[in-house]
């Protein structure tokens, strides 16, 4: 029964990895770069947002704001990956967005302070039903929600129309395809915009329940990382499960006494048994 | 050819007997060097600990300094990072201090400790948090500490509300599981009680509301908690959400601030804190001589700001007692053979004492949030020493 209840309370926090995940895979999969600093930059949208809510702003103006700036600061990251980075490897590209990472939550800590942290609004923190023992509340339902409209709205961008056509020729070959007279930077840049108002959103609405300071929020970026792996920094619906399979997962591991402790770990784990499980191939099939 | 060596031989010895009288006269000789560490930036911000211990020393050094000498305090900056706390102590010691005095660092007692010993400074803390820093001949921390805090809140649960079903849920930072263990295992020996649940395996990251689920499966009727503002927020949200209305939360001292009044006041929970010292929302007389400090010093009135003022005092009490040259051998003398300082903000008297190690205090008040506003309640508990 606890299992039962710890499983549910446990799809919440899921339904956030999965958030990030797939603003993360959005990245990867239309410009081709491991954004290792996805989840820094919308916590600095996000934190942009309490900010000027404490101000005094009301909600519908202090959000869209937020994510304005969440998407301005990923539009100066893409900016730099469009002018600097545009033709280094996928590694290299990573690795700048870690050393941008680092100095977002340097910056970060700084700017929103770390001793008290911000109160974020949590708008949809009534109940909505109890399941199981588990009084869930809007916001899960709001983070389900939004999270299944993030899986689906990509994934048919790319499929059905002709924008996502021009999308997956830039993200794939962008030298060709700028030269067949696909405007690369300017569709990259709106691209990097829209990833980083999502992820601000994602984590304007997962901040209240978790670890509400700046730095707990940049890091949500190794689950999210975890579950993009799990979908083979590919696919958005298999990255959506995943997200929420790892927050079941941790749900689960507070209930079971041998593992508990090792909760926080967890998404490291499901990377290491992710990796070894797709590269199997590679070693195994291969003729003695 | 000798002429002349003797020549120059005499002018540089006379340019260094010169500049060592100027040295003498500029540094050691005028003043008094305190040293503390503390976060001005970084994860864990300590500011107002040393801003509060620095308006002491100012006061002191206005009215005419000890014994004709000025406090000089040298201030340093760890950032929350231990590479730095290793590095500002050594700063520190080449500055020449004779101790250090309202230290608000994590990390310094762990990646200091060794150091001090062997440098022979002295550190009486405002802030300790590690088991380290209550278990070294060269530390005392004025504030209870963690450790002893969760004894005395346990007792709070068991004794004075009277709860019997109480569960201890903390998140273990690493090196202070066994201090942890060692502080219900105390509170276990003078109640006769038993832990209903006791999850020590709580992490800083996810969603905490199974930890939540599990308590109200077991039924628990009081719950402590340890973590500070950035997780207690959510951990009590959460329990509102889950409809946990009738149990008593306990919360350690990082999470008395005004911050967490504000968020969580109206939840409609029952929440306590340790404060530590007197209570810094209490408007008492015991507070008064702090509160002016801390006005003064335009800081944040702070639990933590307290244990930079008492810190600062004591360490002034100290220092008037010495007779002669105040050198770090003779602060060392003078707070080994201290005698209690009693100071109506903290329940059991200060001493630092020749002891191996050093918890001079031992005594917490309690708090009770009502109204987003945290209101003192009763007397000092104290818990009884056993070693």
């Amino acid at each position: 029964m606890l299992q039962l209840s710890a499983a549910i309370a446990g799809l919440v926090t899921g339904g956030a990895y999965a958030l990030m995940g797939l603003s993360t895979l959005l990245t990867y999969r239309l410009v081709s770069v491991v954004n290792f600093a996805q989840a820094a930059v919308g916590a600095f949208g996000a934190f942009a947002m309490v900010i000027l809510y404490e101000e005094g702003w009301p909600l519908v103006l202090a959000v869209p704001a937020g994510m304005i700036v969440g998407a301005a600061l990923h539009c100066g990251l893409g900016a730099i990956m469009v002018r600097w980075f545009a033709e280094s490897s996928e590694g290299v590209k990573a690795a700048v967005t870690i050393a941008v990472y680092t100095g977002l939550v340097a910056v970060g800590l700084r700017l929103f302070g770390a001793q008290h942290p911000h109160r974020f609004p949590s708008p949809f923190d009534d109940p909505a039903f109890t399941l199981g023992g588990v009084v869930v509340t809007w916001t899960a339902i709001v983070t389900m929600v939004l999270a299944v409209v993030f899986a689906a709205a990509p994934a048919f961008l790319l499929r059905r129309t002709k924008i996502g056509l021009l999308l997956r020729a830039q993200a794939e070959r962008p030298t060709t395809a700028e030269l067949i007279g696909v405007r690369v930077p300017r569709l990259s840049m709106i691209v990097w915009g829209v990833a980083g108002a999502a992820s601000s959103l994602a984590i304007m609405i997962i901040a209240p329940q978790l670890a509400s300071d700046f730095g707990s929020q940049a890091a949500l970026i190794t689950p999210a990382l975890a579950a993009v792996l799990i979908g083979a920094f590919r696919s958005f619906p298999v990255t959506l499960l995943g997200g929420l399979a790892l927050g079941v997962l941790q749900g689960l591991a507070s209930t079971w006494q041998a593992v508990q402790q090792f909760r926080g770990v967890l998404p490291f784990v499901v990377i290491l048994v992710v990796l070894v499980w797709t590269r199997r191939g590679d070693r195994w099939d291969e003729p003695a | 050819m000798s002429r002349a060596l003797v020549k120059i031989g005499g002018i540089v010895g006379a340019a260094v007997i010169a500049t060592s009288l100027v040295a003498g006269c500029g540094s050691s000789g005028d003043t008094i060097k305190i040293g503390a560490i503390a976060g001005l930036t970084g994860n864990f911000i300590t500011e107002e600990v040393v801003k509060t211990a620095g308006r002491v020393f100012d006061d002191v050094n206005d009215a005419g300094g000890i014994g004709g000498k000025k406090i000089e305090y040298i201030v340093k900056d760890d950032a929350g990072n231990p590479q730095r706390t290793a590095q500002v102590a050594r700063e520190l010691a080449d500055d020449g201090v004779v101790a250090m005095a309202g230290s608000g660092s994590f990390t310094d007692c762990d990646v200091n400790d060794a150091f001090y010993r062997q440098q022979k400074i002295s550190s009486v803390m405002a802030v300790g948090a590690s088991p380290k820093c209550y278990q070294s001949p060269n530390i005392a921390p004025v504030n209870v500490g963690p450790f002893t805090l969760i004894t005395a809140e346990l007792l709070f649960a068991s004794e004075t509300l009277g709860n019997q079903k109480v569960c201890n849920f903390t998140v273990v930072l690493p090196g202070s599981e066994q201090a942890v263990n060692d502080a219900i295992g105390q509170w276990e020996k003078i109640s006769g009680k038993k832990l209903v649940v006791n999850d020590t395996t709580v992490q800083q990251s996810g969603d905490l509301t199974p930890y939540l689920l599990k308590a109200k499966q077991a039924g628990c009727d009081a719950v402590l908690f340890n973590p500070g503002e950035q997780l207690v927020v959510p951990f009590l949200k959460a329990a509102q959400t889950q409809g946990m209305s009738d149990v008593d939360f306990l919360l350690l001292a990082p999470a008395y601030t005004e911050s967490v009044a504000k968020a969580v006041g109206g939840l409609g929970l029952k929440v306590y804190a340790g404060s530590e010292f007197e209570p810094f929302t209490a408007a008492s007389d015991a507070n008064k001589g702090w509160k002016d400090a801390v006005t003064r010093a335009g800081a944040q009135p702070t639990a933590f700001s307290q244990g930079g003022y008492l810190a600062a005092r004591f360490v002034v009490d100290v220092l008037k007692s010495i007779k002669g040259d105040i050198t770090r051998e003779s602060v060392n003398e003078a707070l080994r053979s201290m005698q209690p300082i009693s100071n109506p903000m903290v329940g059991t008297p200060f001493i630092f004492g020749p002891g191996e190690r050093h918890a001079p205090n031992q005594a917490s008040k309690m708090v009770e949030l009502k109204d987003s506003a945290w209101v003192p309640l009763g007397d000092f508990i104290t818990v009884p020493t056993s070693s």
